[in-house]
């Protein structure tokens, strides 16, 4: 691993051409839009200077500690701006409001005109409209100690009971649902008014200004290349779009707003896989990140999935592509199944397998090699009539007269309605949030309630979040969860405050980094068989893993990786500008900022303290040339790998 | 509060129901966690004396008919008019259908001596051409079933002795998949590479308290940093204390499998408990300039491979005898050469085996032919399931039950090639 932690250009896989490309890309413009609101960018100066504001504050807020917040003025005037931004009480005085968009509280709750009632506090910012994050006037909020968002007036709101305040459950809160904590992210908490109204703006994520990552995305322009271009301007084959989209996802990670989005993206990457870098989806897989993962992650997963089964990456990656009524190819109709959906024990057998893949058959990929492909839709979604096998067909439940050969992408969609809406994949769904976000194994009753959310709300992903964020299966379960290898370096970076250096353009560092995740076998997106990366701690506890995690902590407390990256000074950073004056101090400022309550015994703590040496005053190298080792003793310590 | 009372009655190679389950895929991953730490619990015996398999994975796609030249078979010169390996200078094999590339020179002693062989026209159930479905199907062994853990995860699932060593592979930080599962593998690029940044400047310090902070701790990560931890410390320790190789053995230098096959005579020597080694060799997907009458890119990258096992068997000594090497490759290459001097993705394949306990100095299997009408869509047709070389070993060599080997390769009916004795 020791090999990994300079800043050498590790993957120069077709590297010659880059350039070429980039000013290909420059001049023809061909890229498809990112896919940010507009408003995210005008909206930057202000939110940066917000953040900015946060980290000066330095540590978080402890516990009985009155934190002083600012917040716009501005209230929204009626009920309905309101309930634009406030997320799961969106809708909440609509009355056909479809339940696809809200969260479980879709009860409509009468005429409690919220806005207008003053929340003993509640941040103001909670309620506030589009535009007043740019507000300059301002109101001062007391935020009381242990204070809690009143739960009738919650409810009058339509939204979902709260969540706890306490400092605990926010911490637990935001190690499952962002890639780490920091002090800025506590800053927004408390800007959002506590824990229930921030998880409602990161559920709905397109409100969400996110200046940092639009900087540093444009250094990897040709993650949102399209297909056709690809094949335009690349060799074929080449590994440069799915590179750039794979570096692009980390930085995301590390550096979007939109954290809670990030973490469901990548949780859909792994439901429905497709491996990048690799050789068949070389032009396609940044489509299906953008037009399946990313469009449907917090919409609703019927959506997603009938979208997945047009997506070329996928068509091409289980080998539907070159299935046809002659030769059909059951790879994608199995995974579909075993995988994407009912899984294994649903009773389908082979029969069901043989026609999953003949429903499919048809669904496939426009080659330049096919006759009457022009150069506008090489890799694009392909329907061919004459590929696509006709008469009944049935899988468990469903059954389809499929008369119309040309009428096979709409039985597809019938198909995949059905399937994304079977209790069997209710099930593994919940299963696999729980997993996810509340332990390995977790309760069945957690599983069982979020079954009948998610069937209750026609496939939305959302309110099945809310119903989970909420369960107190998920407030018992603080310390369940270890984070996969990819986590802790994402965390790692977020913790030593790492951010895209703005004058640069510079990628090497992160692609370094990317090299250790690949020598862990957990680079973003880069998990081989069609199943996903596993998600259990069981799966991630080899020697060489844990190796490299430990030698990627040091080599990211060292501040090594600099090439396109600025690096804090680590010690106001992450122990403000008061050094402490013992050594047993310094040990418990570190361990209190970066590992969770109760993960460290007195012998543990004393292990750290000798790692420096005898107790006592703080030394000089204890705060120079020590300090990133201790940093790292520090991030290598068993509490870090707890999500 | 993670034991697993049933691992802990029956340490060692006798096999727990939930290994086994674990092994077959039929409990989920997260059933897994557990025997983790029951693992670290009886890791300390780190010493092994059984047989030693290597795994040298070719990836891209070996072509096993430069290697394995059938310079007996009128229809090879035919199909490949620029490529063949010519009959004059293949190296006689004792089978005067096949001869040996002559890059492969280094390793006509061993296979003079018997401790060589190969079987030839070796294919698998899948017959995919792809890459990436043919590796991952080939690793994964277990056709026709939802099983995700690669076959050699199931292997040492149940006759892992437990060991931070047992599962090891090297040249690479990333476990191959036929490793996938619950069996931890400890894969490093390189042994002197194998060890903690920053280290050097604090001495033990830095050890020292990774050991402190894993001790007494619940959190699941504990147990196998432990393990880490030891394994970090045995390879400090046999690095420091290995003579270099022996026998006057000769690594190739600048070659990646010659440094890997050095290192794993290192951990062999030291007897840390070594039973699977895995290693990635080379870049064989040649569709272009494979090399004219067996020279070339294919030549030398055979003779990269030669050297380095030659090298690898004279550094063993005796030990070589414990130790078998078994080459595989997601697929062979088509038998008709391309336009472009190469060969296309293709189906059955050579598959070499080095060591002890072989039937040794020649090629198995049933040679199909070459005739257009005897190929499988224009490839090598396989007669032998490369499942089939392997479960011998597994057998014959490695102990495994014929129900072990049912649970390692599910449906498989054993048809042993007869290789191993």
């Amino acid at each position: 691993m020791g090999n990994t932690a300079r800043d050498v250009p590790a993957d120069q896989v077709d590297r010659p051409d880059r350039r070429t490309v980039l000013r290909t890309l420059v001049a023809g413009g061909a890229l498809a839009a990112v896919g940010l609101p507009a408003a995210a960018a005008s909206q930057g100066g202000t939110v940066s200077g917000r953040v900015a504001a946060a980290r000066s504050r330095g540590l978080p807020a402890r516990r009985g500690t009155a934190a002083r917040q600012t917040g716009p003025a501005a209230r929204p005037s009626g009920d309905a701006a309101a309930a634009r931004q406030t997320g799961p009480a969106a809708r909440a005085t609509g009355d056909a409001a479809p339940a696809r968009q809200t969260g479980p509280a879709t009860r409509p709750s009468g005429d409690a005109a919220p806005a207008q009632t003053p929340v003993g506090g509640v941040s103001a910012t909670q309620l506030r409209p589009p535009g007043a994050l740019s507000s300059p006037a301002s109101t001062t909020v007391e935020v009381r100690p242990g204070s809690s968002v009143p739960k009738p007036v919650l409810r009058r709101l339509g939204g979902p009971a709260p969540l706890p305040e306490d400092r605990e459950f926010r911490l637990h809160l935001l190690r499952r649902t962002t890639y780490g904590v920091t002090a800025a992210l506590l800053a927004d908490v408390d800007d959002a008014g506590g824990t229930t109204s921030w998880l409602s703006r990161q559920l709905d994520p397109a409100t969400l200004p996110d200046p940092v990552c639009d900087a540093v995305l444009p250094r990897f322009p040709l993650a949102t290349a399209t297909a056709p271009w690809c094949f335009a301007h690349l060799s074929r084959g080449s590994y440069l779009a799915n590179q750039d989209l794979v570096r692009a996802t980390l930085s995301r990670q590390v550096w979007s707003q939109r954290q809670l989005q990030e973490v469901m993206v990548e949780f859909w990457s792994n439901h429905l896989n497709i491996t990048a870098p690799s050789g068949e989806v070389w032009a396609t897989k940044g489509t299906d990140d953008r037009e399946v993962v990313r469009a449907h992650a917090l919409g609703r997963f019927d959506d997603m999935l009938v979208a997945s089964l047009h997506s070329p990456a996928m068509l091409m990656y289980l080998s539907n592509a070159t299935s046809s009524r002659v030769l059909p190819n059951e790879n994608h109709g199995r995974e579909l199944l075993e995988l994407h959906t009912v899984g294994v024990g649903a009773g389908y057998g082979q029969a069901g397998v043989v026609d999953s893949a003949r429903v499919l058959t048809g669904l496939t990929v426009w080659r330049p090699t096919d006759r009457g492909a022009t150069p506008d839709v090489f890799g694009t979604f392909r329907y061919r009539a004459d590929w696509h096998h006709t008469g009944p067909v049935r899988v468990l439940g469903w059954s389809h007269p499929n008369t119309d050969p040309a009428g096979g992408s709409a039985v597809a969609e019938s198909y995949a309605r059905y399937l994304a809406t079977h209790p069997a994949t209710a099930a593994r769904l919940a299963r696999k949030l729980a997993v996810r976000f509340v332990s390995d194994d977790p309760p069945a009753s957690l599983v069982d309630a979020l079954v009948s959310v998610y069937l209750e709300h026609e496939t939305a992903i959302v309110p099945v979040l809310w119903a989970l964020f909420t369960s107190s299966e998920f407030a018992a379960a603080a310390g369940r969860k270890q984070r996969r290898p990819a986590e802790d370096v994402v965390a790692t970076m977020r913790a030593l405050g790492v951010t895209p250096d703005p004058a640069s353009t510079d990628s090497t560092a992160i692609r370094n980094v990317l090299a250790g995740l690949v020598g862990m076998g957990n680079a973003p997106l880069g998990w081989h068989p069609p199943d996903g990366y596993p998600d259990v701690a069981g799966a991630w506890s080899g020697a060489g893993t844990t190796l490299g995690r430990w030698n990627l902590h040091a080599a990211l407390a060292s501040g090594r990786l600099t090439s396109g990256l600025t690096w804090p000074a680590l010690v106001p950073w992450l122990l403000g500008p008061q050094v402490p004056r013992t050594r047993g101090a310094l040990v418990d400022a570190l361990t209190d900022r970066l590992l969770p309550a109760g993960t460290l015994s007195p012998a543990h703590r004393t292990a750290l303290v000798a790692f420096l040496g005898a107790d006592g005053p703080v030394q000089p190298a204890d705060t120079a040339g020590m300090f990133p080792l201790l940093v790292s003793m520090v991030l290598d310590s068993p509490g870090w790998c707890v999500r | 509060m993670l034991t697993d009372a049933c691992a802990h009655a029956h340490p060692g190679p006798a096999l727990s129901r939930r290994r086994l389950l674990q092994g077959l895929g039929l409990v989920g991953v997260a059933a897994a966690a557990p025997t983790l730490s029951s693992r670290a619990a009886y890791a300390a015996g780190g010493s092994w004396d059984g047989p030693v398999l290597l795994v040298l994975s070719l990836r891209g796609g070996f072509d096993g008919l430069s290697a394995v030249a059938p310079v007996g078979d009128p229809d090879y010169v035919r199909a490949r008019p620029t490529i063949a390996v010519p009959a004059a200078s293949a190296l006689p094999t004792g089978d005067r259908m096949f001869g040996l590339h002559p890059a492969l020179a280094p390793l006509l002693p061993l296979w003079q001596a018997g401790t060589m062989a190969a079987v030839h026209a070796v294919g698998t159930p899948d017959g995919s051409r792809s890459h990436f479905t043919a590796m991952d199907e080939l690793e994964r062994a277990a056709p026709g079933t939802s099983i995700r853990t690669g076959w050699l995860d199931r292997v040492l699932g149940i006759a892992g002795t437990g060991s931070a060593f047992e599962a090891v592979q090297l040249g690479s930080g990333t476990p191959a998949r036929l490793l996938a599962g619950p069996v931890p593998a400890l894969a490093a690029r390189s042994l002197a590479g194998f060890n903690l940044l920053g280290a050097d400047r604090v001495g033990t310090r830095m050890a020292d308290t990774l050991r402190a902070l894993h001790t007494d701790s619940p959190l699941p990560c504990a147990a196998p940093a432990l393990l880490a931890l030891r394994a970090l410390d045995e390879t400090a320790r046999v690095v420091a204390a290995d003579p270099g190789p022996q026998g006057g053995a000769t690594y190739p230098t600048g070659s990646p499998l010659g440094a890997a096959l050095a290192d794993a005579a290192v951990l062999l020597r030291a007897d840390v408990g070594l039973q699977t080694l895995t290693v990635d060799v080379g870049a064989w997907d040649l569709h272009a300039d494979l090399g004219a009458r067996g020279t070339g890119p294919m030549a030398a990258q055979l003779a990269d491979l030669a050297g380095s096992l030659a090298a690898f068997a004279r550094d063993l000594g005796p030990l070589f005898d414990r130790v078998t090497v078994v080459t595989i490759s997601e697929f062979g290459r088509r038998v008709a050469e391309n336009g472009s001097g190469g060969a296309d993705h293709g189906h059955g394949n050579a598959v070499l085996l080095l060591g002890g306990g072989l039937r040794g100095g020649r090629v198995h299997g049933q040679w199909p032919g070459l005739r257009p009408d005897a190929l499988d869509q224009g490839d090598l047709a396989g007669t032998t399931d490369y499942r089939d070389v392997l479960a011998e070993y597994l057998v014959n060599r490695f102990g495994l039950s014929t129900t072990a080997l049912a649970d390692v390769f599910p449906g498989l009916t054993p048809a042993p090639p007869g290789a191993f004795t």
